[in-house]
């Protein structure tokens, strides 16, 4: 496990492939791209690891760090904890407990679902909204960006977050506590890796914000090990059969869902609860909760990604089929509970799923942090947009006029940066 | 406000009916006060304020304009409204009076919270109504004083 970082960041630009083109910077939500010298560059400070930009980046110049199968050397034991993506990227032929026996085969010494610890989370989020009546609504932290978003636009918000850990750290941290003892192998050199569609979970991993340290090892990216899943699956016919008629898991209809919008709440019973996703309507709606609004809801599940982690930029199969194939394993794992609730209060009322900590605001970024300069400075920036011609070009190298305005009053850029007012000034003179 | 004191001025329309920009203001009010440097439980009381001084105008009034005011001490914001005004301004802060439709309150609007809230987010507020003519709203949040 390695220590937090407070800077770390998942998403990175490789500097050779980048031609300086707009696509990233008209994409970014938090507006934390600028093009400066023919290349994009990110404000560290505003980066929440949406990844919007490796979505739609041209020439592949956005890369996002995961771990590599082959770091995984250093572990004498190394287990793996798939989101139940996966699930839904090998056509409806392919069962669940194939994939996690190709994945043995792969290379890991176990594999384990999530889908009964998905489940196990919505009772424990259960039990704290019963035992907690205010303040509503609470927002899940499964989605790492939600949480990193919060921080950064929404620190009002912050204690809103629903302090109950997401399922790839509460399955993690079980198998950190059970397995050295069951194995007789010391803690660190067991491996616990998390098979993701999402790049913002190395930042959970590396830069967690409500765990000392995170009980995971690494993220693999479902993009980068699907060749070799794949491959495994092809070899045994054999291994194939034996999970279909053997199949040696039990997987949770509540939880298989978890990973498609609306799959955090779907196992609620007695609590009002609503979803949203994608970066833009998540946002909409968090603006809406730091006006007031939606207090009459229990909680809010937010997730970045179009139609829930189903739609994270490092998966294969399109979401829509993902989507379709996981609904039918949602169908055919039926509505039953395959997770003891005696368990989960226990493990809930001994704190083992909740955060160390709570999610603390990041540092705010004011124009100034002297409030009289502050004011000038906006001052500044009201008058410098009023100059500028408000065509949201980019070509000087801020995604909007009013980002240059502000970029102007905090004195990172120059009114000529802007190819109107430079034309302009020219033809004068 | 002493006139030396420096002060942040910005104006905002609002439209009577304009449900496409619900919030925008409120949410351009919040934005400002972040950039200014504000503590974020300012920010936050602002916020509730703006947005349900918004969202009054949208739902009740034809045309309002709101005036943001900020200096390093204090928030202002003046809701100047042309709208029906209120007949009975006791009735309409009491918490759950409400005279929404169905169909604003099948928008999560209307619960009867919106003035009250307002008073119990500011520091000073003072409402003044005239029937037939408008509404205007009065609101002051200390930045560094304590809420009461």
């Amino acid at each position: 496990m390695s220590t937090p970082d407070r800077n770390y960041h998942a998403i990175h630009i490789t500097k050779d492939k980048c031609i300086g083109c707009v696509h990233c910077m008209s994409a970014c939500p938090t507006r934390a791209i600028r093009v400066a010298d023919g290349r994009a560059r990110i404000i560290d400070q505003l980066c929440i690891d949406c990844a919007e930009c490796l979505r739609v980046c041209p020439h592949e110049a956005v890369h996002s760090h995961t771990t590599s199968f082959a770091s995984l050397e250093a572990f004498e034991y190394k287990v793996a904890i798939p989101s139940t993506v996966i699930y839904g990227q090998f056509g409806s032929s392919v069962v669940p407990n194939e994939i996690l026996s190709a994945l043995r085969r792969v290379g890991f010494d176990e594999v384990y679902d999530l889908s009964s610890i998905c489940e196990l989370n919505c009772a424990a989020t259960e039990e704290y909204l019963n035992e907690h009546p205010r303040p509503r609504p609470y927002i899940t932290a499964t989605c790492p960006v939600v949480v990193r978003i919060i921080q950064r636009r929404y620190p009002t918000l912050c204690a809103q977050i629903l302090p109950i850990e997401p399922p790839r750290e509460i399955a993690a941290k079980i198998l950190r506590t059970i397995l050295p003892k069951a194995l007789g192998i010391a803690a660190e050199k067991i491996g616990i890796i998390h098979i993701t569609p999402c790049p913002a979970k190395m930042v959970s991993i590396n830069s967690p914000a409500t765990l000392s340290k995170s009980y995971l090892d690494g993220a693999i990216s479902i993009r980068d090990i699907f060749p070799q899943i794949l491959k495994a699956l092809r070899k045994s016919e054999e291994d194939a059969m034996m999970r279909h008629l053997f199949p040696e898991t039990l997987f949770s209809g509540i939880g298989m869902g978890w990973s498609l919008s609306g799959g955090e709440i779907r196992g609620l019973k007695r609590h009002r609860a609503v979803a949203v996703s994608g970066i833009q309507d998540t946002m909409r709606v968090l603006d809406q909760v730091e006006g007031g609004l939606l207090q009459d809801i229990d909680l809010l599940e937010c997730t970045v990604c179009p139609d829930g982690c189903v739609g994270g930029p490092l998966g294969v199969e399109n979401r829509f089929l993902a989507k379709s194939r996981i609904l039918e394993l949602v169908g055919a794992a039926g509505e039953h509970a395959v997770v003891d609730q005696k368990d989960v209060s226990r493990l809930y009322h001994k704190n083992f799923l909740s955060f160390d900590h709570p999610v603390a605001p990041a540092e705010s970024r004011p124009l100034d942090h002297d409030p009289v300069k502050a004011i000038d400075k906006a001052k500044l920036r009201d008058k410098l947009a009023a100059e500028l011609p408000l065509k949201d070009c980019g070509v000087c190298g801020a995604p909007d006029c009013r980002t240059l305005a502000d970029d102007i009053a905090r004195g990172y850029a120059r009114l000529e940066d802007c190819p109107f007012i430079k034309t302009a000034a020219k033809e004068k003179r | 406000m002493p006139a030396a004191e420096p002060v942040f001025r910005r104006e905002f329309p609002v439209k009577g009916g304009d449900f496409a920009k619900a919030g925008a203001a409120a949410c351009e009010i919040k934005e400002l006060l972040k950039d200014l440097g504000l503590d974020a439980a300012t920010v936050r009381r602002a916020a509730i304020v703006a947005y349900e001084a918004e969202m009054n105008v949208i739902m009740y009034a034809w045309k309002a304009r709101m005036d943001l005011a900020v200096s390093p001490d204090e928030v202002r914001l003046t809701v100047d409204d042309s709208g029906p005004g209120i007949a009975d301004i006791e009735l309409a802060m009491t918490e759950g009076y409400s005279t929404a439709t169905a169909e604003m309150r099948e928008l999560g609007f209307g619960a009867g919270m919106g003035l009250p809230n307002i008073k119990r987010n500011a520091d000073v507020f003072a409402i003044d109504s005239e029937v037939g003519r408008g509404t205007r709203l009065d609101i002051t949040i200390r930045t560094n004083g304590h809420h009461p």
